[in-house]
């Protein structure tokens, strides 16, 4: 992951502002940076968002696609994803650099969906063993400037909302067997309860405290942190340990009990954003990549 | 006596007032924890307090330490260094291949500037050397054989036999009586036996 | 191969002799486990009684262990552990020179997991390719392992840790945990503490300590609040957590006492595995003379 150098001088510096519930920025220790969110930015696909926490940029685009059901689980769709690291984002993505960075965030993010209710997946059944929607969740890290499990949760959930699944019907013919059919209007199409779908907040510890949000000096300064994905209503379906460090068991108790608060009250807000934005329909001004 | 007490890694041994940290330990708020698998070795060497060390059978895995004699076998040379591989660290064989490059400045002490890399190694020559750096990213270990007891110790003729120091800077083989140069180390006497 | 590409192209004719069976029934290009086959596709286990193999439910029942160092002769240390069927092993190498150059750290060493599971490991062959599971195991592993192991003592080296899964029959991560540290012990790294790893599985209200593999891939009918599985690696001395993955859906209570029930279990495990390093050591040599 990108890096920064971060010297003796200013590491004690940020360690007292942080004891002091003094960030860097003037944020307080469960701040976010400024968040910009912007849905259906790529037409060519089904969904999509992007989304800058201070100098991140992520970009998700969802594909939807016609698959088989996993023998398992013959009544339900299921959900792909892959996070693409470009060397756009750091030079040393280039060429397989980011890969492992790439599978780390995607295996979290199968881990954070892995349950039954972030997204209802016997809605994307078409026809029970044979058909199903199968969604590709396309993540692209355009800009790196910490805190990617966070703006990379929230451009899921925006993309999600977004993503308009074309809607089909299955008609049999005299033989019994089963043709899709394909809806001629384009705006005929379902959309996605995205209510459940969960929100990662990620806590450095920072000394004897911790932080949401961190930059990359600050994250410098930590040997360890707790990614937690919260859904709207408190519940964790994921936490995981990320860093070189380890944790005293009482601080992973403070930390998953902050880090639902924080995930808890990030959802109402990020909903009520989305919603507005699509009310607002054609009239919405599109900001794109270079806003 | 009581048979030796066990440890394993984390085991708290003893406080910092009771004991002189030794090896296989380290140190945290104050107390001495072990590091290793292995005996409790208390040693009383003159001080007031005994040392404390945690010891296995094997040596612990070493590694090349600056200020360390090693023993390396020459792999290649050129006119600016030597290549090597080194096998033991004093007396400890490597399990690990650990590369290590003699530089031509580093050869002996005096007359830096006319040293030959040719004259004093060749391949195949087992050498005793000092570790005097770690190196850098780029490089290996380096080494210098730049003291009197340091430089070529075993070193076969184009005959194929084992040459024999005649002087400082010349072996000789046995069977062929032609004389080669090296930079021969004076071993110390205490060593020969082995 | 890229030496039969040639070959390819200047003897094109090659291709068209070449007897094909037209007439065989050839089956399906990609094979499938008959386990798939079966009418029930997910074993539903009950949620109150004794477990299958007679442990106790809620409560920290450990399946007993077996482990054993130095078992392979080739290996600076190794370890084998069995836990009911759950059965692998660890094999340590190094300290030694960094095989990619550029990533030499001067001041401290580099540690490499690997885990990989066996292809008849599991209840449906794997591959031998290493998945992306397999690489998500991998770093859990390392971020597990990492800060209990002196990396600074280990300057421009790196330490292998291969850990190789026979059989899986559940908790295969926290066993992974505790084989790996382990088989470090027993090569002489240096480390600050042992790690040792525990995982329940969470089902409705009641939770099982050290689940089978029947017990993690099952799926409660009762309510489906509060499912999901936790793995912690504790290093028991330092009272420190060193690895915390959780999935599935949890309320932060729930999750809270998870993860104490998690340290418990470690506990559990610690003198079994402290006896067995202190006899692999008496057994590799007499004690020292104490002059």
């Amino acid at each position: 992951m990108a890096t920064v150098q971060v010297s003796e001088a200013e590491k004690v510096y940020i360690l007292h502002g942080i004891r002091d519930d003094l960030r860097v920025d003037g944020r307080g220790c469960e701040d976010y940076r400024h968040m910009e969110i912007e849905t259906d930015v790529v037409s060519n696909t089904d969904g999509s968002a992007k989304v800058t926490l201070g100098d991140t940029a992520v970009l998700v685009g969802v594909k939807a696609d016609i698959g088989k059901p996993r023998p398992k689980v013959p009544n339900e769709g299921y959900v792909e994803f892959f996070v693409d690291c470009s060397a756009n984002a750091t030079p040393e993505f280039e060429g397989r650099g980011g890969e492992e960075l790439g599978t780390e965030l995607s295996n979290t993010l199968y881990k954070v969906f892995n349950n039954k209710h972030s997204v209802d997946l016997k809605s994307l059944c078409i026809s029970a063993g044979e058909h199903c929607w199968v969604l590709y969740v396309d993540v692209l890290l355009l800009q790196c400037d910490g805190n990617l499990y966070d703006a990379i949760s929230v451009a899921i959930k925006a993309a999600l909302f977004n993503t308009k699944i074309p809607r089909v019907h299955i008609s049999a013919d005299e033989e019994g067997g089963k043709e899709i059919e394909l809806s001629d209007d384009p705006y005929d199409c379902v959309r996605l309860n995205v209510e459940n779908v969960p929100c990662i907040v990620t806590l450095c510890k920072v000394g004897h405290r911790h932080v949401v949000d961190a930059t990359l000096q600050e994250k410098a300064c930590s040997v360890a942190s707790l990614i937690i994905s919260v859904t709207h209503k408190g519940t964790i379906t994921c936490t995981r340990k990320v860093g070189g460090g380890s944790l005293d068991p009482e601080s992973i108790f403070e930390m998953t009990e902050a880090g639902k608060r924080v995930g808890k009250a990030l959802h109402a807000p990020l909903m009520k954003l989305l919603q507005q934005e699509e009310s607002l329909g054609k009239a919405r001004q599109k900001v794109g990549f270079l806003g | 006596m009581s048979p030796m007490k066990l440890c394993v890694p984390g085991d708290k041994l003893c406080s910092t007032e009771d004991c002189i940290p030794g090896t296989g330990i380290y140190l945290r708020h104050g107390c001495i924890y072990s590091s290793l698998t292995g005996y409790v070795l208390k040693k009383n060497e003159g001080e007031e307090l005994p040392v404390i060390s945690v010891v296995r059978e094997t040596e612990t895995q070493l590694l090349p330490d600056v200020g360390a004699i090693v023993t390396c076998k020459v792999t290649s040379i050129n006119p600016r260094f030597a290549k090597v591989h080194i096998l033991y660290v004093g007396s400890t064989p490597l399990k690990d291949r650990f590369r290590g490059t003699i530089r031509k400045e580093d050869v002996r002490a005096t007359e830096k500037d006319k040293v030959e890399t040719y004259k004093s190694f060749r391949p195949g020559d087992i050498v005793l050397a000092k570790v005097i750096s770690l190196g850098d990213v780029q490089s290996n270990y380096l080494l210098t054989t730049a003291e009197n007891e340091l430089g070529v110790v075993v070193a076969h003729s184009e005959a194929g036999a084992q040459m024999v120091p005649i002087s400082w800077c010349e072996m000789q083989c046995p069977q062929t009586h032609s004389k080669e140069f090296r930079k021969v180390a004076r071993v110390q006497p205490e060593f020969l036996q082995a | 191969m890229p030496d039969c590409f040639p070959h390819a192209v200047t003897f094109p004719f090659l291709c068209t002799t070449m007897p094909t069976d037209t007439k065989r029934v050839r089956g399906p290009e990609v094979s499938q486990s008959p386990t798939l086959f079966l009418c029930k596709h997910v074993a539903v286990l009950p949620s109150h009684g004794r477990r299958a193999d007679g442990r106790q439910r809620d409560q920290v029942d450990v399946r007993p262990v077996f482990v054993r160092c130095g078992l392979v002769s080739q290996a600076k240390g190794s370890a084998y552990i069995e836990a009911g069927n759950t059965k692998l092993m660890c094999c340590v190498y190094g300290p030694r020179e960094m095989e990619r150059k550029d990533e030499t750290d001067m001041k401290c060493g580099k540690l490499t997991t690997d885990m990989r599971f066996a292809p008849f490991s599991c209840l449906e062959r794997g591959s031998w390719i290493q998945g992306s599971q397999d690489k998500d195991l991998s770093l859990m592993l390392h971020e597990s392992l990492q800060p209990a192991v002196c990396l600074h003592k280990y300057p421009r080296s790196q330490i292998e840790v291969n850990v190789m899964v026979l059989e899986n029959s559940g908790s295969v991560l926290a066993h992974a945990v505790t084989c790996a540290s382990l088989a470090l012990a027993d090569a002489g790294i240096e480390m600050y503490d042992l790690v040792l790893g525990c995982s329940i599985r969470q089902n409705g209200a009641s939770y099982v300590v050290d689940p089978s593999y029947m017990e993690e891939n099952s799926c409660s009918s009762v309510s489906s609040e509060n499912q999901g599985g936790l793995t912690v690696a504790f290093l028991p001395s330092l009272n420190q957590i060193s690895g915390l993955q959780s999935d599935g859906e949890m309320n932060e209570e729930t999750l809270t006492a998870g993860v104490r029930t998690c340290i418990e279990g470690c506990y559990k495990l610690y003198p079994v595995i402290q006896q067995a390093l202190t006899k692999a050591v008496r057994r590799a040599a007499p004690p020292p003379s104490e002059s």
